[in-house]
């Protein structure tokens, strides 16, 4: 491999890679705002030039490629000085609001002016201030914030493939917006929050709610689709505050979409069932474990069973609830369920030319290597359903007419047509594997406590066993 | 698209500059000029319109249309003064041509009088620095101006 040198080491590189890649992979950091791996270069911010011996000026670090010998220099004194004056240029205008704005403790100006700014300002004039726009139900825009970066243009052009953000007049007054201040239309919108270096673009759905330094970082991935898109889950106290997009160049590359963004929410709704409950006859009640197993179990005495699980259930779950069935119930059917009209990988696709699988639960793919048929309709014999699921896959109507027990994540309006709930765990709650589109294995991890008295699947499962049937209780 | 807002004339003419250009997006100056022509101001559906007959995205006809100060993107009055702030005509008192036009129209800079007869902007270098302060009324150049000429020049419009 060709060498150059940086920083007085020598770095190997691939030709073609630039000088902010190859300095990164020997753990140098050059600072930077415009530059983003995932979108085109455009070296307009220049905070990531670098001296590089035999040429006479300085050169941006995004748009210079490395080459055999080269000799970078990027904590020079020349470097460093343009540094500190790119940062003062930024700043001119900027409102420096860091304790109210949302960014801060993870904004890439704010880093930048603390490691290579100057602790003063000579800026006097008066500053351009706008007012902010609020762009759709995702994004909200503070202008006064922004740094002309250009990278949410470039996101909506090369990722989103939709031209909505765009830059108005030029120089000093140059604004950045949507066409004549509409609404964003991607439904990607929520990585122009992500990739804006500044708090000019902040989610909706997260300001104001928690400084970014408090959350805890949890990184699992997203169970919206079969695509298997690594993302973070950001907690604090057992409260989730977003999901962001983890790197995978595989899978997702930067990007998550804004249905697997916002999907963590059914986890923290109000209605959900998180203890145990059985059927009465007007709605339900909330009971004791014992009460509920007795309860579900009486629903399945002397019934014709089906068992149903959602394919939104990681690998580990469906193989402790085939053990089970083996064990009671090894003459009944066994289905998966997930979104309706997709019954087998056959039917699952892209939904989009970006992430989106049509297949709108993350395990179809591993429910299928079990060997567990997609669910089309109930045989005739059928007279009731054990139905186990997480908090994804739509439950099928052709099961409304029947007997049913439900385990697994549940809310009250639902749980209404079940003899008994046993609550059990969403993809936050727990660990697993989970096989997508491609059959990748991938691993959800647990970055919340269970809430309330719900309990892992394989815990229910061992109660329901080990406890002695006790006939006629309902 | 609906009904198209632009004249016959203009598509007929937009089909003879076309061959003098290297490319159809090269155009977009000159349609967009010609349809201000039309419309002495550039509403946001005459952009789209534009930008659907050059074949390029209406975000990209804003951006070029809100760079150039020539383009008007708000209404402007019968009489546009478009008088030059760069550093020669400020120099020699543009500064004062402006704030006159203010006072005497009651309007601020960049504003229009409500009978829609005047609008004033400030503009950038007019390449008259030779004769200024120099400023441009609606398309032609008035230069070497003093507060009593613009004045004279003004009470003679309609």
């Amino acid at each position: 491999m060709p060498k150059c040198i940086i920083d007085g080491r020598e770095v190997e590189f691939t030709p073609g890679q630039n000088l902010i890649e190859v300095a990164k992979s020997a753990g140098i950091d050059i600072p930077l705002f415009c530059y983003h791996p995932g979108l085109s270069v455009v070296a307009q911010c220049r905070m990531c030039a670098v001296e590089i011996e035999k040429m006479p000026k300085l050169q941006t670090a995004c748009s210079t490629m490395a080459t055999e010998g080269m000799v970078v220099k990027t904590k020079s004194e020349k470097t460093k000085e343009n540094q500190e004056s790119v940062m003062e240029f930024l700043l001119a205008n900027h409102p420096l609001d860091c304790p109210v704005c949302d960014k801060s403790g993870e904004c890439d100006l704010q880093d930048n002016s603390y490691k290579h700014g100057s602790s003063y300002s000579r800026y006097t004039e008066e500053r351009r201030t706008y007012l902010d726009l609020d762009m759709g139900p995702v994004i909200k825009k503070n202008m006064n914030r922004c740094i002309h970066c250009t990278r949410c243009i470039r996101f909506g052009n090369e990722i989103a493939g939709l031209r909505e953000m765009v830059a108005l007049k030029r120089g000093n007054n140059t604004e950045i917006t949507t066409i004549d201040g509409r609404p964003l239309e991607t439904d990607y919108a929520g990585n122009y929050s992500d990739i804006c270096p500044t708090g000019s673009l902040t989610l909706k759905d997260f300001r104001f709610k928690k400084r970014a330094w408090y959350l805890t970082k949890v990184p699992t991935i997203c169970e919206g689709c079969s695509k298997g898109c690594n993302m973070e889950i950001q907690q604090d106290n057992d409260q989730i505050y977003r999901c962001v997009p983890r790197e995978n160049l595989e899978i997702n590359r930067h990007w998550l979409c804004d249905e697997g963004r916002f999907n963590f929410h059914y986890v923290e709704r109000e209605d959900r069932l998180v203890d145990p409950a059985r059927a009465k006859s007007s709605g339900i009640e909330i009971c004791d474990w014992g009460t509920s197993i007795d309860a579900a179990k009486a629903t399945l005495e002397g019934q014709r069973v089906a068992i149903l699980l959602g394919s939104d259930l990681t690998q580990e779950e469906a193989s402790s609830v085939l053990q089970f069935k083996a064990q009671h119930y090894a003459d009944s059917p066994i289905f998966h369920f997930g979104t309706p009209g997709i019954v087998s990988s056959k039917d699952d696709g892209p939904e989009d030319r970006i992430l989106k699988q049509k297949s709108k639960t993350s395990n179809l793919n591993g429910m299928e290597k079990l060997g567990i048929p997609g669910f089309e309709r109930l045989p005739a014999e059928i007279t009731a359903a054990l139905v186990i699921r997480g908090g994804r896959a739509v439950l099928p109507p052709e099961i409304d007419g029947i007997e049913k027990v439900g385990i697994g994540v549940f809310m009250k309006d639902q749980a209404m047509m079940f003899s008994a709930i046993l609550p059990g765990l969403s993809f936050a709650e727990k660990d697993g594997t989970i096989l997508n589109y491609e059959g990748r294995a991938q691993k959800l991890k647990r970055a919340v406590q269970a809430p309330g008295q719900s309990k892992s699947l394989s815990e229910i499962l061992m109660i329901w066993t080990n406890r002695k049937n006790s006939h006629g209780v309902a | 698209m609906g009904k198209k807002l632009l004249s016959e004339k203009f598509y007929k003419s937009m089909e003879k500059l076309e061959s003098r250009y290297p490319s159809k997006v090269a155009l977009l100056l000159p349609a967009l000029h010609a349809a201000q022509e039309e419309w002495s101001w550039l509403p946001p559906e005459i952009l789209d319109e534009v930008g659907a007959y050059i074949g390029v995205h209406p975000a990209q006809v804003r951006e070029v249309a809100s760079f150039y100060t020539m383009y008007n993107l708000k209404p402007v009055g019968k009489y546009h003064l478009k008088i030059c702030t760069n550093v020669a005509c400020c120099l020699r008192g543009s500064e004062e041509l402006v704030e006159h036009c203010e006072k005497k129209f009651g309007i601020e800079r960049g504003e229009t009088t409500p009978d829609k007869r005047f609008t004033v902007v400030e503009e950038e270098c007019l390449g008259a620095c030779g004769t200024a302060p120099a400023m441009m009324l609606n398309d032609d150049y008035h230069e070497s101006l003093t507060v009593s000429k613009l004045d004279q020049l003004l009470d003679h419009l309609e």
